[in-house]
């Protein structure tokens, strides 16, 4: 079952921890994003295999966009 | 005066920017908005708030100005003292007396500009006499 991660808050990406074709574990940091003035972790919520990172570094993301999507 | 309608019809996709390096009196300590030494909120809003303005200089009559209205903001990112903010402000839509901007900040960073901040932005464009008169 696919799992799409998406942003909670309007943010700026950081930076982009996870690649492509990383197996991940529940709580696997995918991207980190700053909003706030505060670094905030994007993590899987569930294993998985990182099908697609959606954000690039420097993109401002709204809530509700699709940050990573894992297999 | 003017054809205002006319002016302002055109208004949309206008921009205007300014550029702070940020100082002293910048920070959240000097704004009494939080106890560090990083560029304040408020300032923040102060500067979109400039970059508005400069959407609109030149194409309001003499006797016309705006004032701000409303104003969503989501600061993203810490500024230090030194740091060049530079604020943009895009018309999005013309309501009548009623001028929307996308509001966005940005900063150098290593690998490039970095959004500090991003957020909405209503003015009302009012005549300087009346509004002044009512405001007494």
């Amino acid at each position: 079952m696919s799992q799409t991660v998406r942003a909670e808050m309007v943010a700026s990406v950081h930076s982009i921890i996870a690649e492509v074709g990383d197996e991940l574990e529940a709580g696997d940091t995918l991207v980190i994003l700053e909003s706030m003035k505060m670094e905030i972790p994007v993590i899987a919520e569930q294993p998985g295999t990182v099908a697609e990172i959606a954000v690039q570094q420097g993109d401002v993301v709204q809530e509700g966009d699709v940050i990573a999507i894992l297999l | 005066m003017p054809s205002s309608f006319d002016q302002r019809a055109g208004l949309v996709g206008s921009s205007g920017q300014v550029t702070l390096t940020v100082a002293a009196q910048d920070t959240a300590i000097a704004a009494g908005s939080g106890d560090i030494p990083v560029l304040a909120t408020p300032r923040l809003v102060a500067l979109m708030e400039a970059a508005a303005c400069e959407a609109l200089r030149g194409h309001l009559a003499p006797e016309q100005t705006s004032v701000g209205a409303n104003i969503t903001l989501d600061h993203l990112r810490p500024s230090l003292v030194g740091a060049v903010v530079t604020a943009r402000a895009e018309i999005v839509k013309v309501d009548g007396d009623r001028v929307h901007f996308a509001v966005v900040a940005d900063q150098p960073g290593p690998n490039g500009a970095v959004t500090i901040g991003t957020g909405t932005h209503l003015r009302v464009i009012v005549s300087r006499e009346k509004f002044l008169q009512r405001a007494r």
